[in-house]
């Protein structure tokens, strides 16, 4: 493995200089936005091609076009000059293309050998499985990739990178033409991301064409052939080897037209409400503190993966940290449960609307009152619900938040996106909370719903309310907040105030490895 | 369960449903209105039929009507206990095999251990609750899939039944106790009163009351739930609860009727609940469990029953009847529902 060189063996590139696979023109929009505009493309056997750019710049949506999981609005693919259809899954692995996602595609509970032949079934004359030749298959696989491991190892058993190995392995029992593989060292320490390149050099070196979505530009710097940025679904940049330097595309990936927002006037902010010391958890989170003060609106900027969304589910109750404590004005919190979070005072606004927010097929009264249920009951002691009364309090929010119907009893999957985020804020306004926290609260919403919710949150926080808002939109939290802290790779990086919040540094910030931080 | 989750397949049958229903909004609203109201109009029809065909029209006399809902009230009452564990978004396959435990619990308190009627009744369903918490606390604590740790208890249920009982009925209750399935109040038979209350009880606690919208909560969209500040798991515990509770007053009054306490006397209400409450879904909302559908799942059956035996039907074709009318009514509801959706 390790002698893998720097500069492969240009020999071994018989097909090398025109493109294995051409993607031409695609484009893909969801509402009014597009994932994708007009991105063109060519990929080469035997080179190793990163796509960069910002969260939602693209990049993984043309993956996901080319594994056929999403099916582009208009554009073409070729392989080796002729059109291919890759209407799904299915096809995309019939012409030779694999993709490596860690945590979805491993069977857990399986052993190496059945994870990596997953799906494949050479059979004999008989119709039988010819499992002798699929595992003479699998040891040659096994040798070329130098795993450590035998065929019958647990996968549960195996490392992160190793298990990534696998994924790898998979793919050339597939006899794989090119790979695409999302952040594969996202996770990974230094010594694990060493072997992790090793194996993609060694693999190129073979001639297979290797796709390469990283947010380490570092890495893409030193691994990569050619290079892809992409910024609001069209590509701003191609380089190849050579040509850059990581402030290069970091210049790229955040535009030379950023829009200065106006920054919110930093208010003298009272007493700490969250107390956030030394929180770990098992996977991610290492030793993260910080404060939120009274109505103030900290922000959490970050890459997917820094770890953010986690945080906020260990100060909600809904996962618990190996160490370090969390405080709510001033005491010491033992959530066992979201519910334990919501009776303290904590409010909580989740990232996925559709499946942990909204009960699509319930009216929107019932959306709004369903977590201040008490206020609407007869009396405590006879528990029977008022339902004119609970309407009545549902539309009073509902025109706080601006949610655009009149009728309470209108189903809630019947409104836009925007609105059903406004109601499902309005639920956490219906009950006093001296903490509210937003996980992406403006996200696919349109441009009017989300000025909108931003006034709220303002008008909260201006209330009293300590609010906690997590976004993967820079330029949202630059108008929104009073301090930004960046987190990088589940610890706290950087901290932001008041004109120091601009986008640019939110992006180089996000962006910065581990190692660099010492 | 699965007549909730249909909208998933949406996406891929959508085109193949445009070009058939394209410009028919005629038979568009029509399905809807089958899906919604497909077992009522079932409902009239067999009523109709029994009407003109039962010999000197003894089907629409006050007496065999009354006769009807008086059999029906049983299984409406656990049916409507399983309603609410199905609301929630779980299952429960004990509730049968606690009805029988009840029956033989009641008894055996007053006749053996000469406890009087209220008493045992009362002991009989905090132990009818305390099995349902025990289902509850195993599938939500112990995150036993429902259908195993039901199946599971409801087999030690057995047990339990055949152990009190060393396996012979328990007979020799005093007079009263029959009474309180036979007597009458107001010219209608106890049991009907009893299911009128508790059917009307479970229906404002389900629409009317914090824990009704928190148990709607759960079965709608459990995440939502548990990020909205519900303790989903105990929640779910009460549901569980209420349906051990009326499954042991089911078995209670049926001991009553029987004038004695019989191992698995109840078993079958099981299958009957579920036939009913399934049915009972397919009615007047989009296969969503409700109370009222499930009287109306329990009266269909019933109706059925009677008409076809006094037309002098075999009693065999009551079953093919019974499980017929199950899948043919839901599953028109569920094709309807999908081919009427946008």
């Amino acid at each position: 493995m390790n002698d893998s060189t720097l500069s492969p063996v240009l020999s071994a590139r018989t097909s090398s200089q025109h493109a294995w696979l051409e993607v031409r023109d695609i484009s893909k929009h969801y509402g009014g936005v597009y994932a994708l505009d007009g991105v063109s493309l060519a990929i080469r056997r035997g080179f190793v091609h990163g796509l960069i750019g910002a969260n939602g710049a693209g990049k993984s949506t043309l993956v996901r076009c080319l594994a056929g999981v999403v099916s582009p609005d208009s554009g073409e693919v070729f392989i080796e000059g002729k059109p291919v259809v890759i209407a799904d899954p299915h096809d995309a692995s019939g012409l030779g293309l694999a993709f490596i996602h860690q945590e979805v595609s491993l069977v857990p509970g399986f052993d190496v050998f059945r994870n990596m032949t997953l799906g494949i079934a050479p059979q004999t004359r008989l119709g039988v499985i010819d499992w002798r030749s699929l595992r003479r298959r699998a040891e040659g696989v096994r040798t070329r990739l130098a795993m450590r491991f035998p065929l019958s190892a647990d996968i549960d058993d195996l490392s992160t990178a190793d298990q990534w190995l696998v994924l790898i392995g998979r793919a050339l029992m597939r006899d794989a033409v090119l790979i695409a593989m999302d952040e594969p060292t996202a996770s990974l320490s230094a010594v694990e991301v060493e072997r992790v390149h090793s194996v993609v050099r060694d693999l190129v070196a073979n001639d297979v064409a290797v796709i390469y979505v990283s947010h380490r530009l570092d890495e893409v710097v030193e691994l990569c052939d050619d290079i892809t940025v992409f910024r609001d679904g069209k590509v701003v940049s191609r380089a190849t080897r050579g040509e850059v330097t990581k402030p290069d595309l970091v210049r790229a990936i955040v535009g030379r037209d950023v829009v200065e927002a106006q920054i919110p006037e930093s208010q003298l902010h009272g007493r700490v409400v969250l107390d956030v010391k030394g929180v770990s958890d098992k996977k991610l989170l290492r030793n993260v503190s910080l404060s939120v003060h009274e109505g103030e609106v900290l922000g959490l900027a970050g890459l997917v993966g820094a770890g953010r969304t986690e945080l906020a589910k260990i100060i909600y109750g809904e996962s618990h940290a190996t160490a370090g404590e969390v405080r709510l004005n001033g005491k010491k919190t033992h959530f066992r449960e979201p519910a334990d979070a919501a009776a303290a005072g904590i409010g909580f606004v989740p990232e996925e609307r559709r499946s942990e927010a909204v009960f699509a097929d319930r009216s929107i009264a019932f959306n709004i009152t369903i977590s201040s249920l008490a206020a609407s009951v007869v009396s405590r002691w006879l528990p029977l619900l008022r339902p004119r009364h609970a309407r009545i309090r549902a539309s009073k929010f509902a025109k706080e938040v601006t949610v655009n119907t009149a009728d309470m009893r209108q189903l809630i999957g019947s409104l836009s996106g925007g609105n059903q985020q406004k109601a499902v804020i309005a639920r956490w306004l219906a009950r006093s909370t001296s903490l509210l926290i937003l996980d992406e609260p403006s996200r696919g919403v349109d441009v009017g719903a989300r000025f909108e919710i931003h006034r709220v949150i303002r008008e909260l926080a201006a209330k009293g309310t300590a609010i906690l808002a997590i976004s993967s939109d820079v330029e949202e939290l630059v108008g929104l907040c009073d301090r930004v802290i960046v987190m990088v790779e589940g610890r706290v990086h950087a901290e932001l105030k008041g004109s120091e919040i601009t986008t640019e540094r939110m992006i180089a910030l996000s962006f910065t490895r581990k190692d660099e931080r010492q | 369960m699965t007549t909730q989750n249909v909208p998933t397949e949406d996406v891929e049958g959508s085109d193949r449903r445009h070009r058939i229903w394209k410009n028919s909004s005629g038979s568009r609203q029509g399905l809807v209105l089958l899906s919604k109201y497909g077992t009522l109009v079932a409902m009239a029809v067999m009523l109709i039929v029994f009407g003109v065909f039962v010999p000197n029209g003894a089907f629409f006399t006050s007496e065999n009507l009354i006769n009807i809902v008086n059999q029906s009230s049983l299984t409406a009452i656990i049916a409507s206990g399983l309603t609410i564990v199905l609301v929630v978004g779980e299952f429960d396959l004990s509730i049968g095999y606690v009805a029988s435990l009840a029956g033989v619990l009641v008894t055996g308190l007053i006749v053996r251990q000469g406890l009087p009627l209220f008493l045992a009744a009362f002991i009989t369903l905090l132990i009818g609750g305390g099995i349902g918490a025990v289902n509850g606390i195993v599938v939500t604590k112990a995150r036993v899939n429902a259908v195993v740790a039901t199946l599971g208890i409801g087999t030690v249920v057995v047990g339990l039944s055949f152990g009190y009982t060393a396996g012979s009925p328990i007979v020799a209750v005093p007079k009263s106790f029959p009474h309180l399935a036979l007597g009458k109040i107001a010219g209608l038979p106890n049991p009907i009163w009893l299911m009128a209350f508790i059917l009307g009880l479970l229906w404002v606690v389900l629409n009317r009351t914090p824990l009704g919208q928190r148990i709607q909560a759960v079965g709608g969209n459990r995440d939502a739930a548990r990020l909205a500040g519900i303790r989903t798991d105990r929640t779910k515990i009460s549901a569980f609860v209420i349906a051990g509770l009326c499954a042991a007053l089911t078995g209670i009054m049926l001991a009553s009727l029987l004038g004695s306490g019989t191992v698995s006397a109840a078993d079958s209400y099981l299958m009957d609940s579920f036939a009913a409450v399934f049915l009972g879904s397919a009615t007047l909302r989009d296969g969503e469990f409700h109370i009222v559908g499930t009287l109306i799942g329990v009266l269909i059956v019933n109706v059925g029953f009677n008409g076809l035996s006094q037309l002098g039907t075999p009693t065999f074709w009551q079953y093919i009847f019974k499980g017929g009318i199950l899948v043919a009514a839901v599953a028109l509801s569920t094709i309807a529902r999908r081919y009427a959706r946008r």
